[in-house]
């Protein structure tokens, strides 16, 4: 029996490496993606983001104010421009990525105690240049904003803690926890490979499973076991050791994301061998994964949050593995989750394994049917 | 039948047959605009609400005083969050993280109010979870503004306590305030941002991955392309014969997908709808000729698919919508530049959403002219050298 069962695992292996489709998906590609996936995202944050200017003033306080928005990191005074039109111009070229008008009298109305607003104008198109522009300008004008005030208050005779505390009575410090850069790759790319080890092995399975008659139940056994294990070791590179040689977060106990990852194997293997009995060619099997994968990272909510989504549409979601595992890999691995944070999710990829084993099994039994 | 046997091999007769072969294939039908409308509609479910509104946050209220409630009140009141739970200590607010119950847990330590009192300037502090960065720093925005209204409106009674009046207060509050208005997307609606973008990002691997299919079943079947090439008589007869259908129906979901975004979403259209239809009829073609480039250099139809795959499957990434292009290295911009939707995607954003002149939108055009000429050049040439090869046996083995 135990030489059976290891002869099966034998020829599994086997299939896998005679297969083009199959040794290019399941050995190929999670490696080709892993590497060409992170490309656009390597930089991780936005640096000297081009501003166009307007300095309607001219004054001391206003290039006090530009020198201090240029001082950010994130964006860089790329040009002057003498009015609005002109910046457009720039900015419709995407010359320039936002625009900051400093209106005339600001260092009069600053000093004089009123209100001296600046203006700023960014790309509503792009979400990102907009939040880097945004926080770039508002510390800009409330760091010159404070100096000012205290200023003031000191010249007319107030001591220093007491100006501070009429300024700024209480401080709000804000600490971004887990990702502390703001890195665009550590936020995105933990939940695409995930999602890379998902689509790769359903691609795998499609190639070596659709279209065929299914096997005895110890070899499909022995299949399952094979490609849980080629992916778990997978799972150890693409989760461990790419995270390490691209310097994003990861913080997380690997034993517990094992305790993730096994489950998740098994359910995306029994999902795999359940589609490729529904659809009956590898082709149909290819198509069906390529254009899925997109649709499905937005529904793991790493990107957009599952609050704002609607009820019905997640719980519908649930059924495929990745919607659960990726947030759940996410939190263990670069936020550091313990076991108990994560439990549902193993055992909801418990029960996804369960249920598409008993799918695929009566997709075999209803085939079998009208054969006999 | 005999009827069709008498036509003279054209444009008529490779369409004809194309879409015989689309008839056979239920599977090949669903994928032409069933499919493609389905995942919209899925695409449109997920960003529906446009902004996400009562994302979940955990305070850690140790001071338990008027200012403090009066914190709390504040941050619930603001629409993007909820104060979800209240933790008795950081460490039930750092589990309540983990687990991913809530986005952001806002600590008030005790004596704050009695600090605040005496001038001692005591620290309240936010952490949120950076590691989900879009409801992460949605909500750190939303809490720091609350939080800010609150320290605003002390520092406005110290200084009317100092004898300040409350309007000369007010404005030393923030002497510098920053008007940010975001041109083009004023109310910085995903659907505008995101399904936009998303949904030509997934055309484009269906409409190559059926001309792939299309290319790649005729090349691998008994009689090889030499078939399709004769029921076209010339290679452009040939070609447009055959992916017709994929570019009328794509062109319709394309459309269709449009019509739903300014219409029931109710996305605003600010461009010139000529000029949108020319770009998008070139991206399809552009991308229809990727697909038959892959099937013709592929030595299978699976590994044709597979090459669409990786070539169009990333393409959100490159294309610089969600992060920017400016800041990518080398490959990426080279990478992005070869993808037809990068440049559709620019110039829909031009068009639509900037209502930019012709003339800015231009090199983008032009660049996906040349992309179409490229592939489409690639395409032909590998055709010909096909036709060539084949030409001489499969005649006389008909014969």
């Amino acid at each position: 029996m135990i030489t059976v069962f290891f002869r099966e695992i034998v020829a599994a292996i086997l299939a896998i490496w005679a297969d083009k489709g199959a040794r290019s998906t399941m050995l190929g590609a999670t490696v080709f993606f892993s590497v060409f996936f992170p490309q656009p995202y390597l930089s991780e944050v936005v640096r000297d983001m081009p501003v166009a200017i307007i300095d309607q003033d001219g004054s001391t306080l206003s290039r006090e104010l530009i020198r201090r928005i240029d001082a950010a990191d994130t964006v860089a005074v790329a040009r002057y421009a003498p009015d609005m039109p002109s910046a457009r111009a720039l900015f419709l070229k995407r010359e320039v990525y936002g625009i900051v008008v400093v209106p005339p009298k600001f260092e009069r109305d600053l000093l004089a105690g009123r209100a001296a607003p600046i203006a700023a104008f960014s790309d509503g198109g792009y979400f990102l240049l907009n939040s880097v522009m945004s926080s770039a300008l508002s510390n800009a004008a409330r760091s010159l904003g404070t100096e000012v005030e205290v200023g003031r208050l000191t010249a007319s005779g107030v001591d220093m803690a007491s100006a501070m505390a009429i300024v700024e009575p209480l401080r709000v410090t804000t600490v971004a926890l887990f990702n502390p850069t703001g890195g665009y790759a550590s936020f995105v790319l933990p939940a695409v490979f995930v999602l890379i080890l998902q689509q790769t092995l359903l691609m795998g399975i499609g190639n070596l499973k659709a279209g065929r008659r299914p096997t005895g139940a110890v070899s499909t056994l022995a299949d399952a076991i094979v490609y849980v294990g080629l992916y778990s070791l997978w799972a150890g590179v693409v989760l461990v050791l790419l995270p390490w040689v691209y310097r994003l977060p990861r913080i997380g106990d690997v034993a517990v994301m094992y305790a993730v990852v096994v489950p998740f194997l098994a359910a995306v293997t029994a999902m795999g061998l359940a589609i490729a009995r529904l659809i009956p060619t590898k082709e149909g099997v290819i198509f069906f994964l390529v254009v899925l994968g997109m649709p499905l990272f937005f529904l793991s909510g790493v990107s957009w949050p599952a609050e704002a989504m609607p009820k019905l549409l997640h719980a519908i979601a649930f059924v495929i593995p990745s919607t659960t595992a990726v947030p759940a890999l996410v939190r263990v691995n670069q936020m550091g989750a313990d076991l108990k944070s994560v439990e549902t999710t193993i055992f909801i990829q418990l029960g996804l394994c369960f249920a598409y084993s008993m799918l695929a099994l009566i997709v075999d039994q209803a085939k079998r049917r009208p054969a006999a | 039948m005999a009827r069709r046997a008498h036509l003279k091999a054209g444009f008529r007769r490779a369409l004809l047959a194309e879409l015989r072969q689309i008839g056979a294939r239920p599977g090949l039908m669903f994928m032409l605009a069933p499919f493609p409308l389905l995942l919209f509609a899925l695409l449109a479910a997920v960003f529906q609400m446009g902004l996400p509104r009562e994302l979940p946050i955990a305070i850690v209220d140790q001071d338990r005083s008027t200012l403090s409630r009066q914190m709390v009140r504040i941050v619930d009141a603001t629409p993007e969050v909820a104060v979800a739970y209240e933790a008795s200590s950081l460490g039930g607010g750092r589990q309540l993280l983990l687990s991913g119950q809530v986005y952001a847990v806002v600590l008030i330590p005790s004596r704050t109010e009695r600090d605040v009192l005496a001038g001692r300037r005591p620290e309240v502090v936010l952490f949120y979870n950076n590691q989900y960065m879009t409801p992460g720093s949605l909500v750190a925005r939303s809490v720091g503004g609350a939080l800010g209204t609150v320290v605003a409106g002390i520092s406005i009674e110290a200084r009317v306590a100092r004898g300040a009046d409350v309007e000369s207060a007010t404005l030393a509050v923030a002497p510098v305030p920053v008007r940010q208005s975001a041109l083009f997307n004023p109310s910085l609606e995903y659907v505008q941002f995101l399904l936009a973008a998303v949904m030509p990002t997934v055309l484009q691997i269906f409409i190559a991955a059926s001309a792939a299919l299309s290319f790649s079943r005729d090349r691998q079947g008994v009689a090889g392309l030499g078939r399709s090439l004769r029921l076209g008589g010339t290679l452009i007869k040939t070609v447009a014969g055959k992916l017709a259908p994929y570019t009328l129906a794509y062109l319709l979901v394309l459309w269709g997908a449009d019509a739903l975004l300014f219409g029931p979403l109710g996305a605003r259209f600010g461009g010139n709808l000529a000029f949108h239809v020319a770009y998008g009829f070139v991206f399809v073609l552009a991308s229809q000729m990727l697909g038959v480039v892959a099937a013709l250099v592929a030595r299978d139809t699976v590994s044709a698919l597979a090459s669409v795959g990786v070539i169009a499957g990333p393409a959100f990434g490159f294309t610089g919508i969600t992060f920017p292009r400016l800041s990518m290295n080398g490959f990426s911009t080279v990478w992005a530049d070869l993808l037809p939707v990068t440049h559709y995607l620019q110039l829909r954003t031009d068009n639509i959403l900037r209502g930019a002149a012709f003339d800015i939108s231009l090199p983008a055009f032009v660049s996906l002219l040349a992309l179409a000429g490229i592939y489409g050049g690639a395409m032909f040439f590998l055709l010909w050298r096909h036709g060539r090869s084949r030409s001489v046996p499969v005649p006389e083995a008909l014969r």
